[in-house]
């Protein structure tokens, strides 16, 4: 039985730019963590997200690479919330979509705001993509508050740009799933004959 | 390992460069028990690059002031490059005194005949081209490798082309192509040269974009991290060591490392010298040398070793070969 294997891609919309702080009069300015990792408007649905990553295929691979993506590019899962969505397409051509992604520069264009699209992990599984969403959820909540509860004890105004270090656990953060991940697709894909890299 | 990016471009109105840095920085930290090394997520060491284009100063001092204006993110580790445009001829000492205040030195060449010259004769440690525009010449391999033999690396900036013009993007795509094809996808390595955090992107992005472009996974995260690495190791050798000795510092493990190595030469050198006793020994007086020590003389060497230990406290103590 031939089974059509996908890849499912996690990614991840941070915002480069400044945010509007939400309290106006206090000069404090959110941690940077917080602002790269802002909630995405809720004027961006799926299917503009499905639109810009197959308009970045048109142009970067032409009708070459949206014939070969197109079939089976879906956008199983998006959370504007946590701007987080994961993307399925053919496991012979994700990197295409992959180099689409990471050449958007900005959101459509209702939006038209300035974003970098950064893929967090790789799988073969929709299951553990969705794994990876929920505990980088989690992780952001912690960093969130731990951030949140720096300032506020610090208490001091104008911190801004210093806080990424500032929260408390281990250095040089580890995405501990994702390159296995990879290095295991990799293999899976050598094994089979694809023709890679 | 770490993942490295040596050019972020600096300039004196630097309004941008602290959000920069923060989103190179940036990483969510998983598991605090997993492996630290693995960072998929960010960059851990940065160089800021600072460029100089036509005549040399007549100040080598570092142009980035240090400590740094503002606030740096802890995790991540400032290295300061300067880039020479050799739109002049330079020579070798100019370039040595400049480099001695940055902790990388870069050159751009601007046509063939400068990139001959930077990949065979200058110092420098990274030979940075500007693949956005179309290059009249092609890459040929032996002066890639010949570069890369001397330990120097050639960059490549990919923020200009993610940036949105196509034009230079098709162009990069195209240079990238022919110097992966000439240097056997061999001493490259990959930067962003983002004058914003926009046009950043997170490592495996680029490693992804190196792929597509031909210079396959393994590789593109090699350029990126093992490379680099490799880098900003040998500039601070050639700046720091003199003739592959490196210097000794005193402190925890380092101290141990280098103790080892004085420990293994000198037992190396006792070794030799208790051949040549012994030799001696048998040439001469063949009764001494069956004779066993005497438990006096035993004692005698035993206290006067002690003694030498105790004078060069804190130096290695050489085994006793004579008390098997």
């Amino acid at each position: 039985m031939v089974r059509l294997k996908h890849r499912y891609l996690l990614v991840n919309i941070l915002y480069p730019g400044p945010v509007a702080t939400p309290r106006g009069k206090d000069q404090q300015t959110l941690p940077d963590t917080i602002q790269f990792h802002k909630p995405t408007s809720d004027s961006l649905t799926p299917q503009m997200l499905m639109r810009l990553i197959r308009d970045g295929v048109a142009e970067l691979f032409g009708d070459y690479g949206v014939g070969v993506v197109a079939g089976s590019l879906q956008v199983k899962y998006f959370s504007a919330a946590t701007s987080t969505a994961i993307v399925r397409v053919s496991r012979a051509h994700y990197r295409l979509v992959w180099a689409a992604l990471t050449f958007a520069t900005r959101l459509p264009h209702p939006l038209d705001e300035a974003c970098v699209m950064q893929v967090v992990r790789v799988s073969g599984t929709i299951r553990k993509s969705e794994e990876e969403a929920v505990r980088r959820a989690r992780m952001g909540i912690r960093k969130a508050q731990s951030a949140g509860t720096w300032m506020w004890d610090e208490s001091t105004i104008g911190q801004g740009h210093g806080n990424v270090g500032s929260e408390g656990g281990s250095v040089g953060g580890a995405e501990a799933g994702a390159r296995p991940g990879i290095e295991d697709i990799e293999d899976d894909r050598s094994e089979s004959g694809d023709s890679g890299d | 390992m770490p993942f490295y990016d040596l050019n972020v471009p600096w300039s004196t109105p630097n309004s941008e460069l602290p959000r920069t840095l923060s989103f190179l920085a940036e990483s969510y930290l998983i598991e605090p028990n997993a492996d630290a090394d693995v960072c998929a997520v960010g960059y851990n060491v940065v160089a800021l690059n600072f460029t100089i284009t036509g005549k040399l100063p007549t100040n080598f001092a570092c142009a980035i002031p240090d400590p740094l204006p503002f606030v740096v993110p802890s995790k991540l580790t400032v290295l300061r490059r300067l880039t020479l445009v050799l739109t002049t001829p330079v020579n070798n000492a100019a370039l040595t005194q400049l480099a001695s205040s940055y902790d990388i030195l870069a050159v751009r060449p601007v046509d063939e005949k400068s990139l001959l010259l930077a990949a065979t004769s200058l110092d420098s440690d990274i030979v940075s081209l500007d693949l956005t525009q179309r290059l009249p010449y092609f890459f040929r391999f032996k002066t890639l490798a010949e570069a890369v033999k001397r330990g120097v690396r050639f960059e490549v900036c990919y923020a200009q082309g993610v940036g949105g013009d196509a034009v230079s993007r098709r162009n990069l795509i195209g240079n990238v192509q022919g110097l992966i094809r000439a240097s056997r996808k061999r001493g490259l390595i990959v930067s962003s040269g983002a004058a914003s955090a926009g046009a950043c992107r997170g490592p495996w992005d680029v490693i992804n974009l190196a792929s597509i472009w031909g210079l396959g996974q393994e590789r593109g995260y090699e350029a990126l991290s093992e490379e680099a690495r490799k880098v900003a190791v040998t500039a601070r050798l050639r700046r720091t060591s003199y003739r592959s000795v490196v210097n000794v510092v005193y402190g925890g493990e380092q101290a141990a490392k280098s103790d080892k190595k004085a420990e293994i030469r000198e037992k190396g050198i006792q070794d030799v010298q208790e051949k040549r006793k012994v030799h001696v020994l048998d040439d001469t007086s063949p009764a001494e040398s069956e004779k066993p020590v005497s438990k006096r003389e035993q004692k005698r060497r035993r206290k006067a070793e002690l003694e030498k230990h105790a004078e060069t406290k804190g130096s290695v103590v050489t085994p006793d070969h004579t008390k098997m």
